[in-house]
């Protein structure tokens, strides 16, 4: 019986152990949405393992934050060779972590709207945020923040928590990037058309905003083409501010106590050609790093373009998150 | 007899104490872990910023305000429910309703929550009834309303359930005397389901307290706002975006300070072994009904059903589409049944685990002697409910530092975690049976010899099937639709439910993810029923309950 019990072990252990030996691994940490099944995780893995004689391995953590978390954890017998879907939010911190590698790219392919000399982090997508909105509750929406923060109270939206979402970030610094010191008071004006303040963007986006509970979301710039390319509906589109949109861009960078380099090297290398960037469209649903020309999916012509793109570099958010967080809390609990 | 006493197996005394106090020590040591890394990390922790900012004093004052708001209206709800279903034993759909009760704590909150939504949100079902009758109501879902009611309603199905039990566990005679007086409104309560519920009740208004005061999603969603935060927002913020370690480490200590002292009063008084009585099936004894309250109590009992199978229906009305999508190649089966399989692959390892460490622990605490040996195996209990998991999750990161390249590692040890995570749950559910077994057969068992595993088998088995059957029921659904364990840890590519659900959502495949939400809910009410069918006792078991009136009780 224990005979026969451990004869079954070994079989099922050796061949994780074989197939171990084969080739050299690359460890790659990433979030749920990016090694789903549906999004670019698995092409790119078929893709990358075709050229590199290499196992590419995802290790999927729940969010940009937990991808920094485990690496501090981690520190230098990590794992992970490379991180993949930290964001500006992330970016500083991840950096003073010390675990984080130059990556030594040209990164000439590059096509953002803004210019990035990073030295450690490389795009692989990006995007805007925008409020998206349900065309059959709402026909005319407010097509500026100072019209948004004007609007009559029946209006409602649904944004995310700066305190626990990227998105909800994001708000936090279009605000700020717009108002400057007049932030708190235009919060404590938009606090009015404030459904609801969801943790994350999957709670408002699934809970609530498709549910009709309110007929405006914070989401990105590019949510309707996914609406309209695989759900086939016009019925949610982004609207374009005048003032101008907050810019998110995703990065991913090598890390530098991983005995690969060389191979995630090759990965960053492979990450800005279009074997990787042609999935990131429709299965990430954000804008590819690199112009793809026409092999960009034609809903991409129906987003909004805007004509200003706020940034701060990730050096300043991290110098101001706290301030700008505490200023937030104290304009909407007051 | 001293000769064998030995010999049959696991019949050592220290077979009883030394796992249980093992258990809790590990954990014990895990939060410390978890809790001194975070401090060391940055230097000093700054227990006077934390004081002085109005904002987080203001959130623990919320905290503690909607918790006790939460518990109260808890009891209020679930008290009349326990009375009513302890007085009817016999209608029809009582069983599905106690099934339905079993559910509501174990759904996904997300899942939970969006049923809600769709039943009381400003789209839902119940605010489209209110617009048509009263026009100018002023019915919003969003604020301490909405977490109210949500809190309700995934607390008081489980304090109805535990109250129900100990109701059905008044002696007969006391009923029989009670029914004769012709006891009934106030007087029934006085002397007899008062001194049945007292003793439980400091230990579940802990229990409920503490769910209501780390509550999370249910308060972010719903509470409309930065002015509803609880403490474990401020810890997840402290921790995962500002990485200040030092502040998160006095944020956890405060939660667990405040739902700690808690537990302590309640273990102090010694009130907790009563949690959660066994049921002795008290047949055919009637306490006298005042006017009318068989009309009250149905419509009690219908409203009660009503509020708990509403947002059940939204849940299912929003996921049917997806789920039957059966053909072309997207039919969501392929992803689901793989999933389930690997859900099933953590949480049935997770819910034996929780059970039998749940036993180690009640069998530890019952034979542990002195004030610090007892509370050793008695923090396994409420501690895995108050330690914000991601200081848990730190903790037993650096305790093991797991290399998740291997898959089997990974799960192992997301598997143990999730069975962790059960235990309080699952000890709430053997605790009153197990304390309940009675000494008179105990010690027949111990003259005749019957120990070690013999006992287990013999003396124990036949009466503890159906709270263990209940128990593991508990812990594998609670595992199947946890998300926080499996996120922290990171699963090596293939998703189970909960991640499938949450990969969905993060990729505008909303509709699966309503088609996966109702897929688990239906597994878990498989999981329910099954294990109640398997916790029955067998036919001649029940041929006797069922054809004598009035049983006597199981020690005369």
């Amino acid at each position: 019986m224990y005979y026969r019990l451990s004869l079954l072990l070994l079989a099922l252990v050796t061949p994780l152990t074989a197939r171990a030996a084969d080739a050299p691994v690359l460890n790659v940490y990433t979030h749920p949405s990016f090694a789903a099944d549906w999004g670019p995780g698995p092409a790119v893995k078929q893709a990358f393992e075709a050229q590199c004689g290499c196992t590419l391995a995802y290790t999927v953590l729940d969010s940009g934050g937990d991808i920094l978390q485990r690496l501090r954890l981690e520190g230098e017998s990590t794992n992970a060779d490379v991180v993949l879907g930290l964001d500006t939010a992330t970016m500083e911190t991840a950096r003073q972590t010390g675990l984080i590698g130059k990556h030594d790219q040209a990164l000439d392919a590059l096509a953002l709207p803004i210019g990035w000399t990073d030295k450690y982090f490389v795009p692989y997508d990006w995007g805007y945020f925008a409020f998206v909105y349900d065309t059959e509750q709402l026909a005319e929406p407010p097509t500026s923040l100072e019209a948004l923060i004007n609007a009559p109270e029946d209006l409602k939206i649904i944004i995310q928590d700066p305190r626990t979402s990227t998105p909800g970030l994001g708000l936090l610094l279009w605000m700020h990037s717009v108002y400057g010191d007049e932030a708190p008071a235009k919060w404590q004006a938009l606090s009015t058309k404030i459904l609801a303040t969801t943790q994350s963007w999957s709670d408002g986006y699934f809970s609530l905003f498709m549910n009709g509970e309110a007929p405006m979301i914070l989401s990105y710039s590019t949510s309707p083409a996914y609406h309209m390319a695989v759900d086939e509906t016009d019925r949610y589109q982004a609207v374009e501010f005048e003032e101008g949109h907050y810019l998110q861009v995703e990065v991913a960078a090598l890390v530098a106590p991983s005995d690969n380099k060389l191979l995630a090297r090759d990965f960053l290398d492979f990450m800005l050609t279009p074997d990787f960037q042609r999935h990131i469209p429709l299965k990430n649903v954000m804008y590819p790093a690199i112009d793809l020309g026409d092999e960009l999916p034609e809903v991409f012509d129906r987003l909004i373009t805007p004509d200003h793109a706020f940034y701060m570099p990730p050096s300043e958010v991290a110098g101001m998150r706290r301030k700008l967080v505490d200023d937030w809390l104290n304009a909407l609990t007051r | 007899m001293l000769a064998n006493r030995y010999s049959a197996p696991l019949s050592h005394p220290g077979w009883q104490l030394v796992p249980g106090l093992l258990l809790g020590l590990g954990l014990l040591i895990l939060v410390a872990f978890g809790l001194g890394s975070m401090l060391v990390t940055a230097g000093s922790a700054d227990v006077a910023s934390v004081v002085n900012s109005r904002y987080l004093r203001g959130v623990i004052w919320f905290t503690v305000w909607q918790a006790l708001l939460s518990v109260l209206l808890t009891l209020l709800v679930a008290l009349p429910v326990a009375r009513t279903l302890a007085r009817y034993r016999q209608f029809p759909g009582r069983s599905l309703m106690l099934r339905l009760m079993e559910l509501s704590l174990v759904l996904p909150t997300i899942v939970a929550v969006s049923g809600i939504i769709g039943v009381y949100g400003r789209q839902g079902w119940v605010t489209a009834l209110l617009n048509n009758w009263l026009p100018g109501h002023s019915w919003s879902l969003y604020g301490l309303n909405g977490i109210l009611l949500a809190h309700v309603f995934f607390n008081a199905p489980l304090a109805a359930r535990i109250m129900l039990q100990a109701l059905e566990s008044v002696p007969s005679p006391r009923l029989r005397i009670a029914s004769q007086l012709g006891l009934r409104g106030w007087w029934a309560w006085r002397s007899v389901e008062w001194p049945a519920l007292r003793p439980l009740l400091p230990g579940l208004c802990a229990l409920v307290f503490t769910l209501c005061f780390t509550s999370f999603a249910i308060i972010m969603t719903l509470g409309g706002g930065p002015a509803a935060t609880t403490l474990e927002v401020a810890i997840y913020q402290a921790l995962r975006f500002e990485f200040d370690f030092p502040q998160a480490a006095v944020l956890a200590v405060i939660q667990l300070v405040i739902c700690g002292g808690l537990w302590w009063l309640v273990f102090r008084q010694r009130l907790e072994y009563s949690l959660m009585p066994n049921r002795h099936f008290v047949q055919g004894v009637q306490l006298k009904a005042w006017p009318g309250q068989l009309w009250f109590s149905t419509l009690l009992l219908a409203a009660f059903a009503l509020f708990l199978v509403l947002p059940i229906l939204a849940i299912a009305s929003r996921g049917l589409p997806s789920l039957l999508t059966f053909t072309g190649h997207s039919s969501p089966y392929e992803q689901l049944l793989s999933a389930t399989g690997r859900s099933l692959l953590i949480a049935l390892p997770a819910g034996l685990g929780a059970v039998s460490g749940a036993l180690l622990t009640l069998a530890s605490v019952s034979k542990a002697r002195g004030r610090l040996l007892t509370a050793i195996p008695t923090s396994t209990s409420y501690l895995p409910l108050i330690v914000p998991p991601l200081v848990l999750g730190t903790g037993l990161f650096l305790l093991l530092r797991p290399g998740l390249g291997n898959n089997a590692q990974g799960w192992t040890l997301v598997s143990l975690i999730n069975g962790l995570m059960a235990l309080p749950f699952v000890i709430q559910v053997l605790r009153g049976p197990l304390a309940r077994l009675d000494t008179h057969s105990r010690r027949v068992a111990d003259q005749l010899g019957v120990i070690g595993w013999y006992r287990w088998h013999r003396v124990y088995w036949p009466l503890m099937r159906r709270p263990l059957a209940l128990a593991l029921a508990y812990g594998i659904a609670l595992s199947m639709g946890d998300f926080g364990v499996i996120a922290l840890f990171g699963s090596p590519g293939q998703p189970t439910l909960p991640v499938l659900l949450y990969q969905q959502l993060g990729s505008y495949r909303m509709s699966d993810a309503a088609g996966t939400g109702l897929w688990l809910l239906l597994l878990m009410v498989v999981i329910f029923g099954l294990l109640s069918v398997i916790g029955r006792p067998p036919a001649h078991h029940r041929y006797k309950t069922v054809r004598q009136p009035f049983p006597e009780p199981e020690h005369a």
